[in-house]
């Protein structure tokens, strides 16, 4: 079974996505300009607390911050966020795969990368929970405790959601409610994916990097 | 406005006409048609507009007195500030965006509904809910922090506030959905022939307003969430005893109450805007220059959030940029109001009530407009923030703007909705008796500000008691003035002369249909040739086609009944 042949030109992908009625195409755009909308009241719900987490950030001298009873909290486990990022990431490379493959028609490859991308994203989870259990500052203890849990968290809930959309539709495709060329349902739950992909790189970078 | 018939010959898929609901809860409570949803947005926003005024009532007769005879300090708190919150969330945003923007907006644009008729349904119910939490939250301690609920007041305050978090909550994620809904509405579903150009102004408005929804209210949401965290699990964002900054929720407040205030005064604009024209039988003035000026309005108003925070400790030279920011937006709103004006220039004018409201409007928001300019200047802020003169300007472009926009609107689409006429006397009475009251309760209070009374006192200092004297009689009046509006409109329903589907002569496309117009709205949807303004063009317009009901007979002429 070939993973990944996409033996069709994209002439012929293209095809048949216009190959669609009228209605059908109407509703696809306006629900594809809904979803996006609606991802970027999103980006502003974590850009504020980005930017919630950027001001308290300069607002003191020393960060990590220093507590009231006078030691510095430590800073975050570069190296497990890296590899746990990468799971997440990687799953980004899979949902693209699988989309892909959707749209070549071949169901079996879709099924494998669905299946990797469920996978790496219940991994990428699990790892958070690990961090949560092993990180040395506590939700309420701190700004950065603060800041740090409700955003990766947040983020987290955003994981668990595109968890169960992905497995749902992983069972819809199976069970003969997307086609060829009717398949808006995959296109935005890789929309959804890739979103929380690109929300993680910045997390990231805040919390780790900087 | 000039229609012809959309796809001759060709049957169009948007000929589809989808069968209507049976039985009374698919109907009317759980419906999907964005016209029963407008209603529903209007009946409720006007329960939660009497009892956010019934507050202002306990406030306005507290202060009859230098001493505040009735409730207790405690009381006073939380009764301004349900007042507050219950007037700008559960009333004016719903009234506006929910509730003409539903009704009208798809009827503007010659469609058959929004674009996500079951996310309609939802972002409806989200709004009767939050307000029930919102006003529930005097059972447990109502929230006494205003309803800007600044910390550390408010992480301390009651347990209510809470609710209030919830309550504010549901209605921005409400007011987000609605956003995207409309944008979405506005931008893929208008009738053939119907550019940006071409739309009716009101359906700009809505374009503006959709935007800052979409944008603005989930940082709200955001400013919300980080409270209701402090208070309930202790954690730490405000507390400035533990690295947190009180500072950090005003900026995340007004970054989107400020877009905020726009939500609720760029719908009042095109509300105006579609009566100036229609009651002075002229095309309006500066199409474009009004159209674009929303947008204009709606881009700046992300950029001048911190103009409320000039007292408030803020980094020094920020509040230049802001000042003259703040300033700017100035530039486009008068933009509008010079081309209302020039727009009621020469007309033939009619004074119907709509008419009046939206002239009413045009001063009285004007007005707030002008004392905006002051507070925005730094050294007038620093002298008058946390005054009385911060609740005149606030009530002058909220009430005289936004509520006026309202009255106008209900006045002007009354007929469209229900099917009958309203009284034309009892309309011009009630602006009146509105406008006269509006003015004596809120004038005075310009002056007790500038004499130093703070705002969200339940007592003040005896040489103050004249002027506020005034301002409660004036209240009693304003509020006396909406039981003639409720009044007029019971006996319209009840005993209303029945209104022809035209009844002013307008020439945008929901006046082309049966008032009230059928489940369906169009039943070919029309192609449109020009904006809606061309008042003094000859008639009949070009290649019109009358709509008829699903049955075939009863036609409906859609050639302005007096144009």
């Amino acid at each position: 079974m070939a993973v990944s042949s996409f033996n069709q030109s994209h002439d012929a992908v293209m095809a048949r996505y216009d190959a669609v009625d009228d209605v059908y195409r109407e509703t696809r755009d306006m629900r594809l300009l809904g979803f996006v909308l609606f991802l970027v009241s999103d980006v502003v719900l974590f850009s504020a607390f980005i930017f919630a987490y950027l001001y308290l950030r300069n607002s003191v001298p020393n960060w990590p911050p220093i507590t009231n009873t006078g030691h510095q909290l430590p800073r975050f486990d570069v190296a497990f966020a890296a590899v746990n990022s990468c799971v997440l990431f990687g799953s980004g490379a899979t949902m693209h795969f699988a989309m892909e493959n959707w749209k070549h028609l071949n169901k079996p490859a879709f099924n494998l990368w669905m299946i990797a991308t469920i996978v790496l994203g219940i991994t990428f989870l699990g790892g958070q929970v690990y961090e949560y259990q092993h990180v040395a500052i506590t939700w309420a203890g701190s700004t950065m405790g603060a800041t740090f849990f409700t955003l990766t968290g947040m983020h987290g809930f955003h994981v668990f959601i595109g968890i169960i959309y992905l497995i749902t539709l992983y069972i819809q495709a199976n069970n003969g409610v997307y086609t060829g060329s009717k398949y808006f349902g995959l296109t935005a739950g890789t929309l959804y994916w890739h979103f929380v992909d690109v929300i993680w790189v910045a997390l990231f970078y805040l919390f780790y990097l900087m | 406005m000039a229609v012809a018939v959309a796809h001759a010959g060709a049957v169009d898929h948007r000929d589809h006409i989808h069968p209507e609901p049976e039985g009374f809860i698919a109907k009317y409570i759980f419906s999907i048609d964005a016209k029963v949803i407008g209603v529903q947005y209007m009946v409720a926003g006007l329960l939660f507009f009497i009892i956010s005024g019934l507050l202002a009532e306990v406030v306005r007769t507290q202060l009859l007195t230098p001493t505040g005879a009735i409730v207790s300090n405690d009381t006073y708190n939380a009764v301004y500030s349900l007042h507050g919150s219950g007037m700008v969330w559960m009333t004016i945003i719903p009234l506006v965006t929910g509730g003409f923007g539903n009704y009208v907006m798809p009827l503007q644009i010659g469609a058959r509904d929004v674009a996500f008729p079951w996310l309609n349904l939802v972002a409806f119910w989200m709004f009767p809910v939050a307000g029930v939490i919102l006003f529930s939250s005097f059972l447990i301690g109502a929230p006494d922090a205003g309803w800007t609920e600044y910390p550390p007041i408010s992480v301390q305050g009651p347990p209510g506030t809470s609710l209030w978090c919830v309550a504010i909550f549901l209605i921005g994620i409400s007011s987000t959905l609605t956003g995207i809904n409309f944008l979405v509405t506005i931008l893929k579903m208008r009738a053939p022939g119907m550019t940006f150009t071409r739309m009716p102004l009101f359906v700009w408005a809505q374009l503006a307003t959709a935007m800052l929804n979409m944008v603005a209210t989930t940082a709200l949401a955001g400013a919300l969430l980080a409270l209701f965290l402090e208070r309930q699990f202790n954690v730490p964002f405000y507390d400035p005893g533990r690295g947190g900054s009180p500072l950090l929720w005003q900026h995340m407040f007004w970054f989107y109450s400020h877009p905020a205030v726009y939500i609720m005064i760029l719908p009042a604009f095109g509300i105006v805007s579609e009566i100036f024209p229609t009651f002075t039988r002229k095309p309006i003035f500066g199409y474009k220059m009004i159209a674009f000026s929303s947008i204009a309005i709606a881009l700046l108003g992300f950029m001048v959030w911190a103009h409320h925070m000039f007292t408030s400790g803020m980094a020094p030279w920020l509040q230049l940029p802001f000042m003259i920011l703040t300033m700017v937006i100035a530039v486009p709103t008068g933009i509008k109001i010079f081309s209302w004006m020039a727009t009621l220039w020469g007309g033939k004018i009619e004074f119907h009530p709509a008419m009046l409201f939206a002239i009413g409007f045009l001063v009285t928001f004007s007005f707030g407009g002008i004392t905006g300019v002051f507070l925005s200047a730094v050294p007038v802020d620093l002298h008058e923030h946390g005054t009385y003169f911060v609740v005149a300007h606030i009530h002058y472009v909220l009430f005289g703007g936004s509520m006026f926009g309202i009255f106008a609107g209900l006045y002007y689409w009354w007929p469209k909705i229900t099917g009958r006429l309203m009284s034309y006397k009892l309309g011009v009475i009630h602006f009146w008796v509105t406008f006269v009251s509006f003015n004596v309760t809120f004038l005075p209070m310009h002056w007790l500000g500038l004499e130093g009374m703070p705002r969200r006192v339940a007592q003040y200092r005896p040489e103050f008691q004249f002027w506020n004297d005034v301002a409660s009689v004036g209240s009693f009046f304003l509020a006396a003035s909406t039981l003639i509006l409720l009044y007029n409109m019971a006996q319209s329903l009840l005993h209303g002369k029945k209104s022809p589907p035209n009844p002013w002569g307008a020439r945008t496309l929901e006046w082309t249909i049966s008032s009230p117009p059928p489940y369906y709205n169009y039943k070919t949807i029309p192609a449109v040739l020009k904006n809606p303004y061309n008042f003094g063009e000859p008639l009949p317009y070009l290649g019109i086609e009358p709509q008829v009901d699903e049955d075939g007979k009863a036609g409906v002429d859609p050639i302005p009944a007096h144009a």
